[in-house]
């Protein structure tokens, strides 16, 4: 599996389960958590088999991105456009959780391929709601104009207690900026390694309708307005952008990074062919999971460097062992030797005879 | 294999097969003990001038000697940060498996990456030709490993950055 996958695994199995015995009554009460902090609770009584309540908890939004009502704005209403009548959202939302869903599985249509291509859009509630945001800037990036009240930074949440930023004030373009952060030294390097590769892989052939991006150690120009404490990155900033205003704002980034080495942006500018039709869901899930994205491969190169080591440490010993003399070899030897050393007992009843 | 690091490898080799005549040598301070010298280096009528052979100013091996143990550090190359860090980190998982080796050192010696300690009990169970293989091989495998290890990040790297934007078209 390359890429991630919108739809939680679990979550669309519990669902098929449960609308393929929708006439058996079960207890079920389901807790689990997925990457960047996403927790979901499913619970299904006795009583009311095909009501089903399912809860999802958002990571903690940092204090510059704006929430309403513990939810990102906009998702609301692309809950309602994207469930429709199947899904009524419950207020005040279970304990602990951002928001709370009630399915009632007996207004399922009962359309086979229809069906399930609804529960695949309910398991993945995340990118419905987490996306809501990104989703209504992009729809007017669609449309080519300018969101009549939106400000010029944009910070969304994508991470516990972290943000990336989207500068929506342009009617041809919108530019996407994630800093990058890691826990661990190794993985920073490692990611930075990778990130080089998405500035580089994009001047290869059949990629160049791809969105322009830029890797830097410094927080683009645009982003003055946000606090420092939600541009510190350590393995630089990813902005998938514009080529001719980074162009210009190239020379300043690179001399900015000599002095600040610890820190990185990536760049992303997002064009209206990117958010056309269908492809907009694909940009939508694609930007907002892009750290995990990137974390991801860091952890499966970590694994794989592993077990390359681990095979190579083998090869290293048997290699060591050759240096020994076979003990095989030795023993063969000691069998052919003309006289036998005797113990002390043996030769006592060798004298007695 | 290019030439430079064949010459380096000889020159390696031809050092340790000087190097190591170990003979066995008790203690001269405490009774009944007995230790490897080049670790301890209580007298200096005991110890040889060590060797230091130099391929580069970043790649570089000391030998010591004493009159029965042989250390032997290494410092392996290191372009960039990436190779820094996938030599540490391999160094590091080769030296937490110090005992299934017997010859290797569980720390450096300060300045070099890795360094192995060779007594004359080793000499004793281990042919000596064999084992001055076995250090040769080490330091060849050492270097293909990490390149091999960073030409998968940089393969995956690209592999990773590809499918992502092949989502946008």
């Amino acid at each position: 599996m390359i890429l991630l996958q919108s739809h939680s695994r679990f979550l669309l199995q519990t669902l098929l389960n449960r609308v393929q015995n929708l006439e058996k009554s079960v207890e079920l009460d389901y807790h689990w958590v997925e990457f960047d902090d996403v927790r979901y609770h499913v619970q299904v009584s006795m009583k009311n088999p095909h009501i089903l309540l399912l809860s999802v908890s958002l990571p903690t939004p940092p204090r510059e991105t704006f929430f309403l009502g513990g939810l990102p704005f906009g998702a609301i209403e692309a809950i309602k456009s994207a469930y429709g009548v199947i899904v009524q959202i419950l207020d005040p939302p279970r304990d602990g959780f951002n928001l709370t869903l009630k399915l009632n599985l007996s207004k399922l249509s009962p359309d086979e391929e229809y069906r399930h291509a609804l529960l695949v859009k309910v398991a993945s509630v995340r990118e419905v709601v987490l996306g809501a945001p990104l989703r209504v800037i992009l729809k007017y990036l669609a449309s080519r104009t300018i969101a009549p009240d939106i400000d010029r930074l944009v910070a969304l949440v994508h991470r516990p207690n972290e943000s990336f930023f989207l500068l929506p004030q342009q009617a041809e373009k919108v530019t996407a900026v994630f800093p990058m952060r890691f826990k661990d030294s190794i993985d920073t390097v490692l990611a930075t390694s990778f990130l080089q590769e998405f500035v580089e892989s994009r001047r290869t052939a059949g990629l160049h309708n791809a969105p322009p991006c830029l890797w830097s150690h410094s927080p683009p120009l645009e982003l003055k307005g946000a606090t420092d404490d939600a541009l510190s990155a350590n393995a630089g900033f990813v902005t998938f952008g514009n080529i001719t205003r980074l162009e210009f704002l190239f020379p300043f980034l690179v001399m900015l990074s000599i002095l600040q080495t610890r820190l990185c942006v990536m760049n992303a500018v997002i064009f209206p062919r990117h958010v056309e039709g269908k492809k907009l869901d694909r940009t939508v899930w694609n930007l907002s999971t892009f750290h995990a994205y990137v974390n991801y491969h860091v952890k499966c190169s970590e694994g794989f460097m592993h077990t390359r080591m681990r095979r190579r440490v083998e090869s290293l010993i048997q290699a060591l062992n050759r240096a020994k003399p076979d003990q095989e070899k030795t023993k063969k030897a000691a069998h052919t030797r003309s006289f036998k050393r005797l113990s002390l007992k043996e030769s006592r009843t060798n004298s007695n005879s | 294999m290019a030439s430079t690091l064949r010459l380096y490898l000889t020159c390696i080799r031809n050092t340790l097969e000087a190097a190591m005549c170990l003979q066995n040598f008790p203690c001269q301070e405490v009774e009944r003990h007995n230790k490897p010298e080049v670790e301890l280096k209580t007298s200096p009528e005991l110890l040889l001038n060590p060797v230091l052979i130099c391929r580069n100013e970043a790649e570089k091996c000391l030998i010591e000697t004493s009159i029965n143990s042989l250390r032997i550090s290494l410092k392996v190359k290191q372009a960039d940060e990436l190779e820094n860090i996938l030599t540490k980190k391999f160094l590091r998982f080769l030296s937490m498996r110090a005992e299934a080796f017997q010859v290797l050192r569980r720390k450096p010696v300060q300045g070099y990456d890795i360094s192995f300690l060779i007594t004359n009990y080793h000499c004793e169970e281990m042919q000596k030709q064999k084992l001055i293989d076995f250090i040769v091989q080490f330091m060849e495998d050492i270097d293909k490993e990490i390149s091999e290890l960073k030409m998968s990040v940089n393969t995956r790297g690209r592999l990773v950055a590809t499918e992502f934007l092949k989502q946008f078209i």
